[in-house]
């Protein structure tokens, strides 16, 4: 898989190297970047590349769209793509969040290429200019070489990409800054002028580049960080209309690191533990909402019982610990549950419609989530459920019958791939519920008795001898 | 955003479920003995029988779930 991605990155980006004689003849655009920065962070498992671009318009017409270019290999393990406008001088900057959207440009040379548009707030007017700030965040993009290693060696990756950043724009000036976790820095791909500086290799600056005009390199280092994804999370959330709410997570953890080979040594894991499993992490860490309560952690062996729960009125922090520490491949599946109270979460529309507002994602920290399904199970008698969710997922509905239902609940899926985690993404999930449907729980209970009692006095009617 | 929506809660207040449980159960098995003790004693039958029993049983049952924990 990791030999497969670095033979189609390489084969792209030779392709477009070719194509950067072919660049000259493609349409002219309006704008024209002055400077370009590009920030790229490889201290963890999840890349974040922050570009910034200051964007002029040099045509005579003003317009609001700028696209960004991404070869088919990056758009396959972007998880995000944010942008924002920046305005104001140094000292006092505001950042305005802009609308990006995939497109297709059929008329650009490069025919595999990715467009995204940025969609500017206000038109920019023929000789303006404005900084615009993206972020990439990219996930399984990094490929561990070697790609078996023991278990007292340390985890190296490549990290494939361009010095030259590739747009359908002339850029005037770009740099490129690329940040290590470490200063072990096995090879790099040099394009002069570079230079290295303890855990910052900088490519640039760059002068007059025409457009899609790339330059691979590659940077082969040390990344020690846990490479945890988890491949599937269905996270159950169901709300009783009588206080609380239950959150049901079944986890399917990975290390999607350099696999280990070789045999596990617990004695020198513990004795030695500077220098072995170094790649491996042991610790895993959960943000729960406050006032959570009944918080369980098991596995289909049974309860797990190394897990800490720390609580305050801000945030609760539950740490778990899986039964054996987790090299290279190896796997491990858990649940865990937890109760919340229902007035944090539960509000009224000004319309009459009930809604549920929760955090969107994954509650542990710095993970990937490759198949994301979140279940909104809304008490029996609910009717008209939308969800409202900041970003596209894939939603439909289903039915389960839970304690006490007659005609089953509603559960709104929602399905997300590839996430990463976002500073605090809320979603919503409209329905309507008439206070009255509440009281046909205590009636089903109370029926039940009354039942047991009629029976008993027809038992006790019924004249069953034989003889007068 | 719009000012602060209003949160929805319990109509009866969570920090009462195990009182009213006891003794909504209490009166249940009051009921439920005295009716028992009335059919085993008297051979005509009353009516009474339908009030009581739709009452007594029904709601301390549910307060017993949800007290403890599970909330149907």
């Amino acid at each position: 898989m990791e030999a497969r991605i670095r033979a189609r990155v390489n084969l792209a980006l030779t392709f477009f190297a070719l194509l950067f004689f072919v660049a000259g003849s493609s349409p002219p655009r309006q704008f024209v970047i002055s400077n370009a920065e590009r920030r790229i962070d490889l201290s963890s498992h999840i890349i974040n590349v922050h570009l910034t671009l200051k964007v002029e318009n040099a045509g005579t017409r003003s317009a609001s769209e700028v696209v960004l270019a991404l070869t088919p290999t990056e758009v396959d393990h972007l998880a995000m793509v944010d942008a924002s406008a920046i305005k104001g001088k140094r000292k006092k900057t505001t950042s305005v969040r802009l609308e990006v959207k995939p497109t297709e440009l059929p008329d650009a040379p490069p025919i595999d290429t990715k467009y995204f548009t940025i969609y500017l707030a206000n038109p920019l007017n023929s000789g303006e200019s404005t900084t615009l700030e993206v972020l990439y965040v990219f996930t399984h993009f990094l490929e561990p070489f070697p790609a078996e290693i023991a278990q007292s060696e340390s985890q190296l990756v490549f990290y494939h990409d361009t010095a030259l950043i590739l747009s359908p724009y002339h850029i005037k000036q770009q740099t490129t800054f690329i940040k290590t976790p470490s200063t072990k820095v096995e090879s790099f791909i040099r394009m002069e002028p570079t230079n290295r500086v303890g855990t910052e290799i900088k490519y640039g600056p760059y002068e007059d580049r025409p457009p899609y005009s790339i330059s691979p390199i590659h940077v082969h280092f040390e990344n020690n960080s846990p490479f945890a994804v988890v491949e599937e999370l269905v996270q159950e959330i169901e709300i009783s209309h009588w206080g609380n709410i239950q959150v049901t997570e079944h986890y399917k953890l990975i290390h999607a690191g350099a696999r280990h080979k070789g045999v596990f040594s617990r004695v020198d894991y513990q004795s030695r533990q500077s220098s072995n499993g170094a790649s491996s992490f042991r610790y895993l860490l959960a943000r729960l909402p406050p006032r959570v309560h009944s918080v369980y952690y098991r596995d289909e062996i049974g309860n797990i019982s190394s897990s800490h729960l720390r609580t305050d009125s801000l945030k609760s922090e539950l740490q778990i610990e899986p039964r054996y520490p987790l090299f290279g491949g190896w796997k491990a599946t858990f649940v865990i549950g937890y109760g919340l109270p229902l007035q944090d979460f539960l509000f009224e529309s000004s319309d009459d419609k009930r809604y549920l507002n929760f955090t969107f994602g994954c509650p542990l920290i710095g993970m990937v989530v490759d198949k994301l399904t979140i279940k909104v199970v809304l008490p029996e008698g609910s009717t008209d459920p939308s969800p409202v969710v900041p970003f596209p997922v894939e939603h439909h509905l289903e039915a389960k019958y839970s304690s006490l239902d007659v005609v089953g609940r509603t559960v709104v899926v929602l399905e997300k791939k590839n996430f990463v985690p976002m500073h605090n993404s809320h979603f919503q999930v409209y329905y309507s519920f008439k206070p009255i449907f509440m009281l046909a729980e205590p009636l089903m209970l109370a029926s039940a008795f009354f039942m047991l009692f009629v029976a008993c006095v027809a038992y006790i009617h019924i004249d069953l001898s034989i003889r007068k | 955003m719009a000012p602060p929506a209003k949160a929805i809660t319990s109509p009866v207040p969570d920090a009462w479920y195990p009182t009213l449980a006891v003794f909504m159960l209490a009166i249940g098995l009051v009921l439920t003995a005295s009716f028992f003790i009335y059919e085993a004693t008297s051979s005509k039958r009353n009516r009474s029988l339908a009030k009581e029993l739709t009452t007594g049983g029904g709601f301390g049952s549910l307060f017993l779930l949800l007290s403890a924990g599970v909330y149907v």
